[in-house]
């Protein structure tokens, strides 16, 4: 089992992640001008969110199964998670396919300058809304199991 | 079965005598050493083990070209070869792998490799033209830049050769015995690293040029078709080719920095405000004027620059790879990426390599940072941080070895014995060689990698980066594809997994550690197995890269390094205090221990004669062993 005990949970962390990452002008307007359209496909727990950045505002969809979307990145919710505070190698993560990506991998890449500033936003993002135990770049004790 | 790959025979030259042998490639010699440093590290050694006291630019020290037994194929990275000699650098061994077309034509011509002894009396060239091989004046190129030389030999000779040829070069820094000058083919493909260069140089060797018509024969063609059928869809689906196609190696820029992979400001922070601004995407838009590539390879990783104009124009010609955008940008902390072309450029035409050449410039800037040097000594120029038209000035002057550049041509660990005070507190060597862009404190591995690595600081003598950084996944080895904690547990025994396999795979089969970052221990196997017609199994393939790596490390301990010199610097050492390596420094006490044990070294870092003897080289050991 992973992280996270169950989708909803895992939901109400990245989603509110992605909205907090979507409304930050220095990382939004980079995302914006990309107009690029993502679909995670996480498991354990599993859960779909499409991140929309083709318009005037970025949009976070969870759920969204019928977008188009330009990007299909699929990874566990622990990969996920632990890619947020800058622990994944990335590199290593795509060759053993940890993370699979589907569709015009340079334009992935070329939005790795414009996340950066949100590697540093997470754990402070887990603290002050309530995910204080998720952040594990503390002293981390894990959630109960269900 | 027929011996397919090899052309069948070497080329012996002796630039002293002026006599040149062929000699046929013994096909048991070729199955025990595959090629590449295979060969060449075996066949210096036999030339030098009579009489192994000698300076690295005295006409004693030979120098060894040889390609693999895949090089001239038409497959996806295999275009590479290799060259060694003693480091005229480090005082240790040397070696360089390089790309591009040379390594494919010396084929063509007939020649796997070519073995150069003696000095010549005048500055001369080597012709090969098939089977014409002739030693030629080369007193009207003598002086003449890389670029130059090249054009000129291709144009000059076309009259008297059936097919186009291809140059190998040295520019002024090798005449002149800049300590890290480099070779280079087609203008931008460098043997960059331990100063192959300035060994030419101190020959009086500028060129070889190389016409063929030949091509080498496959030994089993139906398996290998079938084969490139299989690699085609797996090179379609692979990220990492996808990525480096796209914006060659200089998408580390925006990968290494979130993992604090990448060197700023001579090894004192990993992350920099603008650092984006020579990362790819600044290169499209500012510099990028084309791919290319290497014989016969689809992945085309290489990327041409343009400056149209301003302080920095340069023509259209090969652009800065990730190392070059490294040690010229960010550990300079010059956010100029028309400079860092420029400097790149200039390395090339002068025949440097980059590495070394910006790492002794950020070394100088904090010397002068530091009040070690003025502007007195730098002949007026301010090596300040982020000052790109001073880096640039610099790096022409190394090459000419003009005033100050004349005390950085030998390279950072000289220059600091020169410049005296706490100089050596910025060094950044491991045996005189200045470590490549990629922090061992956010990889332990990498640390003893650089420590034990035969040349000095490197991150290709092995293939430790590539697994730990994880570019490559070896799922036939378990070393090569576990997945290790994070900190030094471990690193040990993949460091020695990691040379094994890479002794065989980027050394001796010569293939490329980008172009063939897709392929399993089972595919490459097989393409140099239905290539030769030989059938190699993993556990021999990892039997002769054990040999052959004991053999470098025995040649650098012949030339007199030691367990003091296996050390990392304390520069990369040093803890630093915020960003992704916060706390974080390789056990080096610990993984040292581990190393020499699994590799049967005595306290002074000497492999015993009991190894040496069991892996096949008892004339090395009693070498090393006499006493």
């Amino acid at each position: 089992m992973g992280m996270f005990k169950d989708a909803e949970t895992f939901e109400k962390v990245i989603v509110g992640f992605f909205n907090l990452v979507g409304n930050t002008p220095i990382i939004a307007d980079k995302l914006l001008q990309s107009k690029m359209v993502i679909r995670f496909n996480y498991t354990d727990p599993d859960l779909v969110v499409v991140v929309d950045c083709a318009g005037d505002k970025a949009e976070v969809r969870p759920h969204d199964k019928t977008t188009t979307a330009v990007v299909e990145m699929s990874m566990s919710s622990d990969i996920a998670h632990r890619f947020w505070f800058g622990m994944v190698n990335l590199t290593k993560a795509l060759t053993r396919k940890e993370m699979v990506a589907k569709g015009p991998i340079p334009k992935v890449l070329k939005l790795l300058p414009a996340i950066k500033p949100a590697y540093a936003m997470y754990p402070k993002y887990l603290d002050e809304n309530g995910f204080r135990n998720y952040n594990i770049t503390k002293a981390y004790t894990p959630p109960p199991s269900a | 079965m027929t011996m397919g790959g090899y052309a069948g025979q070497i080329l012996y030259v002796n630039l002293s005598s002026g006599e040149i042998k062929k000699k046929p490639l013994d096909r048991e010699f070729a199955r025990k050493y595959i090629g590449g440093l295979g060969f060449g590290t075996r066949i210096y050694l036999d030339l030098i083990k009579e009489n192994p006291a000698f300076d690295a630019l005295s006409a004693s020290n030979p120098f060894v070209l040889m390609t693999g037994p895949l090089t001239g194929m038409k497959l996806n990275g295999v275009a590479r070869w290799t060259v060694c000699s003693k480091s005229p650098l480090t005082g240790f061994w040397g070696d360089s792998n390089v790309g591009g077309f040379f390594g494919a034509y010396l084929k063509f011509a007939g020649y796997d490799g070519i073995v150069i002894a003696g000095k010549a009396q005048t500055p001369s060239y080597l012709f090969i033209n098939d089977e014409t091989v002739e030693i030629r004046n080369a007193e009207s190129y003598w002086g003449q830049d890389v670029y130059t030389v090249t054009d000129a030999l291709k144009e000059n000779l076309k009259p008297e050769t059936k097919r186009a040829g291809q140059v190998l070069a040295i520019g002024p820094a090798g005449e002149n015995l800049v300590r890290f000058a480099s070779l280079i083919n087609n203008k931008g493909h460098a043997a960059g690293r331990t100063g192959m260069g300035a060994v030419w140089g101190s020959k009086l060797l500028k060129a070889i040029f190389v016409s063929g018509t030949g091509q080498p024969e496959v030994a089993q063609p139906e398996k290998l078709e079938e084969l490139k059928a299989e690699l085609k869809v797996i090179y379609a689906e692979s990220i990492g080719i996808s990525a480096i196609h796209a914006t060659g190696t200089a998408t580390h820029m925006d990968v290494g920095i979130i993992g604090g992979d990448i060197p700023i400001k001579n090894w004192q922070l990993t992350d920099w405000d603008e650092i984006n601004e020579i990362g790819p995407g600044m290169i499209e838009e500012k510099i990028f004027a084309g791919h290319k590539t290497c014989y016969g390879c689809g992945v085309a990783c290489k990327k041409n620059a343009e400056v149209k104009d301003g302080p920095f124009k340069m023509e259209k010609g090969p652009g800065p790879e990730y190392e070059t955008i490294a040690t010229f940008g960010c550990m300079c902390l010059n956010s100029s990426i028309e400079s860092i072309a420029k400097a790149n450029e200039i390395c090339n035409r002068n025949g440097m390599d980059t590495i070394t050449c910006g790492s002794t410039i950020a070394f100088a800037i904090e010397c002068f940072e530091n009040g070690l040097i003025t502007e007195k000594d730098t002949d007026g120029i301010r090596l300040t941080w982020g000052n790109s038209e001073a880096i640039v000035k610099m790096t022409e002057k190394i090459a000419r070895r003009e005033g100050f550049g004349a005390v950085l041509a030998q390279g950072s660990l000289k220059a600091a014995e020169h410049i005296g005070g706490n100089a050596a507190d910025f060094l950044t060597t491991v045996k005189g060689l200045e470590a490549p862009m990629h922090d061992p404190r956010s990889a332990h591995g990498y640390g003893l990698a650089y420590a034990i690595s035969p040349r000095g600081a490197c991150h290709e003598a092995s293939l430790t980066f590539e697994a730990e950084g994880g570019t490559i996944f070896i799922p036939e080895i378990p070393e090569l594809s576990s997945d290790l904690p994070e900190g030094s547990e471990g690193r040990a025994e993949l460091n020695v997994a990691a040379q094994d396999y890479g002794m065989f795979f980027s050394n001796c089969a010569v293939f490329c550690n980008l172009g063939g970052m897709p392929l399993n221990a089972t595919q490459a196997i097989n393409l140099v197995n239905y290539v030769t017609g030989f059938d190699y199994t993993l556990e021999e393939v990892l039997a002769a890269g054990r040999r052959l790596w004991y053999l470098k490390r025995g040649l650098t301990n012949l030339f007199g390094a030691r367990a003091k010199d296996d050390r990392l610097p304390r520069r990369l050492m040093t803890v630093l205090e915020e960003g992704p390596t916060e706390g974080s420094v390789p056990d080096m006490d610990r993984m040292l221990a581990e190393f020499y044990e699994l590799r049967d070294f005595d306290s002074d870092g000497v492999p015993t004669k009991k190894v040496l003897d069991q892996v096949g080289l008892p004339d090395l050991a009693a070498l090393l062993h006499q006493s």
